[in-house]
C-alpha cells in the first residue's frame, strides 16, 4: 500500500528521542521532508544528519515549546524552509509529576498550549495543501485512571477533546484532526525505562496489565501515525487511536 | 565461546566526563585533596577471614581490644548517672555520665558472681544514682566503687580490692569512646584526620532519627565491605543510577581509615539521560527547598544548582553550611573509621552503620543503623528514635539498604565454599583491600602475615 507520504512536508515536535524520532525516521522512509525540534542542539542536529540520509530534506532546530514567540517563529521558518506544510505532529509533552502545582502549568503550557500554538500556526499552510492532517499525541493516561491524578492525565484528556472539536472546525477546508493515545512505550532513555530503574514496583504493575506482557515500542506508534497522516488515512477525521497492546480495559463502542 | 574482545566490549567501564569537584583552595575546613593511593597488590583476599573461628579470635585479641569503638552520643547521657550499655563481641561495656560531668567506663560486670549489671542501650540510673545487680542486689557508684553488699558480714574475706572494672573512655565530636586496650593511643591520634574532616559538619545539632539494629547472617567484616565501595550500585541498587555517579570517585586511605566522596544529585553514566528528572534526585531538590517541576535546566546541573540554591538559602532555613564546601552540600562524604564504623555524612544528616561481631559465630553480626537530621536553628529538638532490634528479613529497613541486607547471607555461604578463591578486588574496591590491610596490621604486626595464614 503506498501511504502517498513522497514529497509531503512533515513537521514534528520533540522529535529526538523516543515515538517523536520513530516518527520523523518512518516519515522520511517513506520519502516525506520533515521539520523538527527538540530541547537539545546536538541531539536536533544529530537527527536532522540521520534524516537527510534517506534523500529527503530535513531541517530542524532547538526549541523551547513553552516559549510561545519563539516556538511559533520556528514553525514559521521550518514552513518557508520546507516550502509548505502538510502534516503536523505535536508530540512533545512535559511528561507526569505528582509534586507540585507547577506540573499543571508545565503540562498545561506544553502538552495543551504548544499543541495549540501549533495547530493556529500551521493552519493555513495545512488548509493550502488540500490533504493536510494533524495527529495530536495523547496518551491512555487520558483514558483511563492510572499511578496518580496528575496534570499529564488531564492535559492529554483535553487534547483528545480538542482533536475532536477541531476536526469539526477545520474539516470543511480539507484538513483531518486525529489523536493517537499510546499505552506503556519502552525505549531506551524513555519514561518507562525511568520507572524500570527507579519503580520497579509500578513497573511491574503495567507490564502485567498488558495481555501479551509487552510494552510498546515508537516504531509501532509511528506505523499508525504515519498511515493516520498520511492520504491513505483519508477517511479517518476526529478518531482518537488507542494503541497500547490491550493495556486499557474499557470497551471502545 | 566468545573472542576475547568481545570480552572486553562487553565488560569495560564506560565512558563519563568527570563531574566538577570543589578544589583543595574552596574548601574551608574539610580537605578535599586527593591522598595517594597506597600500593597493596593485586592479591585474593582470603575468605577464611570471614569464616575461621581461630581468626576471629585473633580479632579478638590483637585488634578489638587494641582500637578504640563507639559507645554512643555525649547527648543520649546529659545527666549524672545517665549511661549507655554496648555489647562488643564477648564484651558488654558501660559508659556512665559522672557527677562531675565527666564519662567513665566500665566492663559491664558485677564483680560477685559475673551478672551483667545492665541491659544493652540507653539508660539512666535515675534517683539511686547507682547501678544494682539484679541478682543479689550488690550496688555500685556511678565511679564504680561499691556502695553496698547486702550482708557484707558474711563475707569473711571481705570486699573485692576493686569496683567494677574500668574502661578507657573518652569523648569527641560529642561522642563517647572506649577502648578495651590497657593503654590505648590518645584517642585523637587514633582517630588521625577524622576530627578535622567532621568537626564543620553540625553533628551536635542533629537529632537521631532512626536506632535500629538487626542481626545479620554474616561475618562483620563482609557488612564493612559492603559499605565499602561502590561498584555494586550498578550490581544491587539499579535506582541508585538515578541518583548519583557510581565511577566519579574520589577514594582516600589515609593512616587506618579512609573514605570515598560520592556526587549526588547527578546520573551515573550506565545509564541514559531519562525524558524528566527521576524520583530519587526530585527528593534532594525537595529536601533543599527546590521545586521540581519549577526546573527547566538539563538534569546534568541539577547537583551544582542544589548546592547554588543550599548556599543561598541555608541561613533562611535556619541551616548554617559556612564551614562546608560546595560538595559537601550534595555529596556523600563516606568516611570508614576502622574497624566497624561506616559514616556517610551529608550536610543536613548523617547516618552511622556500625558492624558489631558475634560473641561466638564468625557467620553472624549485629548490624546498627544510626541516622540524624539536622535541627533547624530555632525549630523545637524532636524526640530522639526509640531503639528497635530484630533479625535479619523480619522487617524492612529501607529499599537501599534492604537490598544490601539481602544479599549478605549469599556472600556469607560462599566465603565457606570450596569452590571460592578469594575476594578478587578491583580499582573501585580499593577501600576494602585498605581495611584488610590495617587488620593485618593489627593481627600479624610488624612482621607481617605468615605464607600461609589467612
Amino acid at each position: 500500500m503506498d501511504l502517498g507520504l513522497r514529497g509531503k512536508k512533515a513537521i514534528v515536535t520533540g522529535a529526538t528521542k523516543g515515538i517523536g524520532r520513530a516518527i520523523v525516521e518512518l516519515l522520511a522512509t517513506e520519502g516525506a521532508d520533515v521539520g523538527l525540534c527538540a530541547r537539545t542542539e546536538d541531539e536536533v542536529e544529530a537527527t536532522v544528519r540521520a534524516l537527510k540520509q534517506h534523500g529527503v530534506n530535513a531541517v530542524g532546530e532547538a526549541v523551547n515549546v513553552r516559549d510561545g514567540e519563539a516556538y511559533k517563529a520556528w514553525l514559521e521558518r521550518t514552513v518557508a524552509a520546507l516550502g509548505g506544510c502538510d502534516i503536523f505532529v505535536p508530540n512533545v509533552s512535559a511528561g507526569g509529576g505528582f509534586d507540585s502545582e507547577k506540573n499543571w502549568i508545565k503540562n498545561f503550557e506544553v502538552d495543551v498550549l504548544h499543541t495549540v500554538r501549533g495547530c493556529e500556526t500551521l493552519m493555513p499552510h495545512l488548509e493550502k495543501s488540500g490533504n493536510g492532517s494533524i495527529v495530536i499525541i495523547s496518551s491512555t493516561n487520558a483514558l483511563e485512571t492510572f499511578g496518580v491524578p496528575q496534570g499529564f492525565n488531564a492535559m492529554k484528556a483535553a487534547l483528545i477533546t480538542y482533536a475532536k472539536q477541531l476536526s469539526q472546525h477545520v474539516g470543511k477546508k480539507g484538513v483531518r484532526v486525529n489523536s493517537i493515545a499510546p499505552g506503556p512505550i519502552y525505549f531506551e532513555g524513555g519514561a518507562w525505562e525511568l520507572i524500570k530503574g527507579t519503580m520497579a514496583k509500578l513497573f511491574d504493575y503495567a507490564l502485567k496489565q498488558i495481555p501479551s506482557g509487552r510494552m510498546g515500542t515508537p516504531e509501532e506508534v509511528a506505523r499508525i501515525v504515519a498511515f493516520v497522516a498520511s492520504p491513505a488515512g483519508s477517511l479517518m477525521t476526529g478518531s482518537n487511536i488507542v494503541a497500547d497492546n490491550g493495556f486499557t480495559k474499557r470497551v471502545q463502542f | 565461546m566468545a573472542a576475547p574482545d568481545d570480552f572486553w566490549e562487553r565488560s569495560k567501564t564506560p565512558a563519563y566526563t568527570p563531574v566538577r569537584r570543589v578544589k583543595p583552595g574552596e574548601s574551608p575546613q574539610t580537605p578535599v585533596e586527593k591522598e595517594p593511593d597506597p600500593e597493596l597488590g593485586h592479591d585474593p583476599v582470603d575468605p577464611r577471614r570471614y569464616t575461621s573461628r581461630e581468626f576471629m579470635r585473633l580479632e579478638w585479641q590483637r585488634m578489638w581490644t587494641k582500637v578504640w569503638l563507639l559507645g554512643g552520643r555525649e547527648l543520649d547521657i546529659p545527666n549524672p548517672g545517665d549511661y549507655i550499655a554496648t555489647e562488643i563481641g564477648a564484651e558488654s561495656v558501660l559508659v556512665v555520665r559522672q557527677k562531675d560531668g565527666g564519662v567513665r567506663g566500665f566492663y559491664n560486670v558485677c564483680q560477685h558472681r559475673g551478672n551483667r549489671l545492665s541491659e544493652c542501650g540507653v539508660g539512666s540510673t535515675g534517683e539511686s544514682q547507682s547501678f544494682k545487680c539484679a541478682y543479689h542486689h550488690w550496688e555500685y557508684e556511678l565511679d564504680g566503687s561499691f556502695r553496698r553488699i547486702p550482708d557484707i558480714d558474711t563475707f569473711p574475706q571481705g570486699r573485692p580490692s576493686h569496683g567494677l572494672c574500668e574502661v578507657k573512655c573518652d569523648t569527641w565530636g560529642g561522642f563517647v569512646w572506649f577502648s578495651l586496650a590497657e593503654s590505648p593511643p590518645p584517642l585523637l591520634d587514633y582517630l588521625g584526620p577524622i576530627p578535622q574532616h567532621l568537626e564543620p559538619y553540625n553533628l551536635n545539632r542533629m537529632v537521631q532519627t532512626r536506632d535500629i539494629t538487626v542481626e545479620w547472617d554474616c561475618n562483620w567484616k563482609a557488612s564493612v565491605d559492603a559499605f565499602n565501595e561502590s561498584y555494586h550500585v550498578q550490581g544491587i541498587h539499579p535506582q541508585l543510577l538515578y541518583y548519583l555517579h557510581d565511577l566519579d570517585i574520589q577514594i582516600d586511605c589515609y593512616e587506618r581509615h579512609s573514605r570515598y566522596l560520592i556526587p549526588f544529585g547527578t546520573l551515573s553514566p550506565r545509564v541514559r539521560r531519562p525524558p524528566g528528572i527521576p524520583e530519587p534526585i526530585k527528593t534532594i531538590m525537595k529536601a533543599a527547598g527546590m521545586d521540581p517541576a519549577d526546573y527547566d535546566e538539563p538534569i546534568a546541573n541539577i547537583r551544582r544548582d542544589v548546592q547554588k540554591h543550599k548556599r543561598a538559602y541555608g541561613k533562611t532555613h535556619g541551616k548554617d553550611y559556612s564551614r562546608l564546601n560546595d560538595d559537601q552540600l550534595t555529596d556523600d562524604y563516606h568516611y570508614l573509621i576502622f574497624p566497624n564504623l561506616s559514616l556517610n555524612v551529608h550536610a543536613d544528616d548523617f547516618w552511622i552503620f556500625r558492624q558489631r561481631p558475634h560473641p561466638t559465630d564468625p557467620d553472624r553480626m549485629f548490624y546498627d543503623i544510626m541516622t540524624f537530621e539536622l535541627v533547624p536553628e530555632g525549630a523545637e529538638w524532636p524526640r530522639r528514635a526509640v531503639h528497635k532490634r530484630w533479625k535479619h528479613g523480619e522487617k524492612g529497613i529501607g529499599l537501599v539498604l534492604d537490598q544490601d541486607a539481602a544479599n549478605l547471607p549469599g556472600v556469607q555461604a560462599g566465603m565457606h565454599s570450596k569452590g571460592f578463591r578469594g575476594l578478587w578486588l578491583g580499582k573501585q574496591e580499593l577501600r576494602i583491600r585498605h581495611f584488610h590491610k590495617v587488620l593485618d596490621d593489627y593481627i600479624y604486626g610488624p612482621d607481617g602475615k605468615p605464607a600461609d595464614a589467612p
